[in-house]
């Protein structure tokens, strides 16, 4: 008896999944937005968005005008991060090209540099254009290593070395790089816009277009219908994870350092919280205009925004960093980034794991209990 | 075997905000007949056909469909249950077949049941050489055929049509009638709302529905006859009947 029920259970859930994957297949739109806008979402993203900042204009004021000084410019431009776009020895020059962006820094070489030098004491003034802080901010480090640099030369090449040398070294991403950054943030947004739209609109599509009606007219029920309708969206969202990652790892050299195990449940209850987002959206609103609007709003942005993919977390004021504890993809970006650079497993990300965890039982819940099998 | 009626309405009274769509509506419909709700639109026909098949909760009264209240979830009413609502609510994009073969599942037909109800239906709806055509593609007669063959593939005891001859060319609602008096054949009760007044002729009784209350109830002819008209001209019997609820007096003419 019990067999026979779990049976038909089954078989009800087969039914409605069979049909969603027909709709899918039958819907190009839903493929595209599915499966081919994402990975071009990561090339357009991986390519567009960088925050690798070089080929910084420099202006340059000597007003030493000796070996050390054109050693100390040859030493900032060599490099390439700063090209020398102007040269010459009055500050009020140096800083019109400042003003009309020609540069985004200007170093003035100090009268008296060579000799400050060989005493051990010497100064450079480095002027900065702050109206891109973040374009400044990477001027400011990356000139202040390349004077370190320079430093270190002119300490070797004197009597005595400097008395204290940090020499840093980054792990993880050594060079930098942008796109090892960016692409476990990306692919953590790409699969929230998919899980929760494609969701939201399918669900609210049953609803607008009365089908809803038809199928509470037979024995198929509420979690038969929510379970069979997810399925093949859950299946397109890791086969969405895999192809963001295959192309993470092609195009841009992502590695996979980490436990396969933890990325493959990350996105599994990443996935299974933002699906049932999509459908407590489409539950309450019943409406696919509406939907897309609560989905944007309420997965979409903060998924861009809140999840650390972009803006760092640590860097959100108090009440946003309260919010982005709610938002799934934070502690997705964060699995990411654990298991694809910093070689986590398991052991260490099960705090995230859990949140998630936590996240998609809230949210099947509150969709269950929302979605009556009734019309009124 | 029990004389319980099929369907039951006993003072059901069901709103929607300000709107009364049901006035202590009460009716029963016995096993094997066919019983029309007529009435005009926004007469409350639609609201009685949901709220007997469980997909609305009545604001008080009681609904029985097969012994059992239609809106408990836990309710195996379905299982004996089948609908054709008003509004095309198949899936425009999937065939004819597609549409029997999901409806046939959720209702957990086998393999052979399916492939003998498929034929079957296929056959008495003449939608045989139609079965790859998207249903959005039908013709209003066709789709509320194929609308009819999926409410029937697991052999339903009572069958609920929602206007199911809105919008069908004369032909069509013709051999739609003709094909739920050969269900009445095979013993399935037919519960029928629609806004003709001539298609009250053709079911055994009917209760007529107006502004949420049913004002009569009866067989066609019957209430034609009290009326002293041709049950033909069941329009007048309607107009009459609203005309004294209303208090505008007059006879039907």
């Amino acid at each position: 008896m019990a067999t026979s029920h779990a049976r038909r259970t089954v078989g009800r859930i087969l039914a409605m999944a069979g049909k969603e994957v027909l709709h899918i297949r039958r819907d190009i739109r839903t493929l595209y937005l599915a499966l081919a806008m994402p990975v071009l979402l990561l090339v357009l993203f991986g390519f567009g968005i960088s925050f690798d900042v070089d080929h910084l204009g420099l202006a340059v004021v000597d007003q030493d005008r000796t070996a050390q000084s054109r050693e100390l410019v040859r030493n900032v431009t060599a490099s390439e991060e700063f090209i020398l776009q102007w040269e010459g020895t009055s500050p009020e020059e140096g800083l019109r090209e400042l003003r009309r962006g020609n540069a985004i820094a200007v170093l003035v070489v100090p009268r008296g540099f060579a000799e400050d030098v060989a005493g051990g004491g010497a100064q450079v003034q480095l002027l900065v254009d702050g109206a891109d802080g973040n374009t400044a901010t990477q001027a400011m480090a990356k000139a202040q290593a390349l004077v370190d640099a320079a430093s270190r030369k002119f300490a070797a090449a004197a009597p005595r070395a400097p008395p204290l040398e940090v020499r840093v070294r980054t792990l993880f991403n050594p060079n930098s790089r942008s796109a090892l950054f960016l692409v476990p943030g990306l692919a953590s947004y790409l699969l929230a816009i998919v899980a929760v739209l494609i969701t939201a609109l399918t669900v609210a599509r049953e609803w607008e277009r009365g089908s809803m009606e038809q199928l509470f007219a037979t024995p198929v029920g509420r979690m038969e219908i929510i379970v069979g309708k997810l399925l093949p969206y859950l299946g397109i969202g890791l086969l969405q994870v895999l192809l963001v990652l295959t192309a993470g790892a092609w195009i841009f050299d992502v590695p996979v350092r980490g436990s396969v195990v933890a990325l493959g449940l990350g996105a599994l209850l990443f996935l299974i919280g933002m699906l049932g987002q999509g459908l407590l959206i489409s539950v309450v609103t019943r409406n696919q205009v509406v939907a897309t609007q609560v989905a944007t709003m309420t997965s979409v942005l903060p998924s861009m925004l809140l999840s650390g993919f972009i803006f760092p977390i640590a860097n959100l004021p108090p009440p946003l960093k309260v919010v982005s504890m709610l938002i799934p993809a934070r502690y997705f970006v964060s699995t990411l980034r654990g298991v694809l650079l910093r070689g986590n497993g398991v052991d260490v990300l099960w705090p995230q794991l859990l949140a998630m965890a936590i996240f998609a039982a809230v949210m099947l819940t509150l969709a269950t209990r929302r979605f009556q099998r009734r019309l009124d | 075997m029990s004389d319980a009626p099929d369907v039951a309405l006993e003072d059901v009274r069901k709103g929607f905000g300000a709107t009364q769509a049901l006035r202590g509506v009460s009716l029963a419909v016995g096993h094997g007949e066919v019983y029309g709700l007529v009435g005009p639109d926004g007469a409350g026909k639609t609201t009685a056909i949901r709220l007997m098949a469980g997909l609305l909760r009545a604001d008080g009264g009681r609904v029985r469909m097969l012994g059992e209240d239609p809106a408990n979830p836990r309710s195996q009413v379905r299982e004996g249950l089948g609908l054709v609502p008003q509004r095309n609510t198949l899936y425009g994009d999937l065939s004819v077949d597609e549409n029997l073969h999901f409806f046939a599942r959720l209702f957990g037909l086998s393999k052979e049941d399916f492939a003998s109800r498929r034929e079957r239906l296929l056959d008495i709806t003449r939608l045989g050489r139609f079965t790859e055509r998207r249903a959005d593609a039908l013709s209003g007669g066709m789709y509320k055929k194929l609308a009819l063959a999926c409410a029937l593939l697991h052999r339903p005891r009572v069958l609920l049509l929602d206007e199911p001859t809105n919008g069908v060319d004369p032909v069509s609602r013709r051999e739609l009638w003709e094909l739920l008096y050969t269900l009445v054949h095979d013993g399935m009760t037919l519960i029928v709302s629609t806004p003709y007044m001539d298609e009250a002729a053709r079911c055994h009784r009917v209760g007529l529905l107006y502004a949420g209350e049913l004002i009569a109830e009866g067989g066609p002819r019957e209430l034609a006859r009290q009326h002293g008209v041709a049950a033909s001209n069941f329009e007048a019997v309607f107009l009459a009947l609203v005309e004294r609820r209303n208090g505008t007096g007059g006879r039907a003419a």
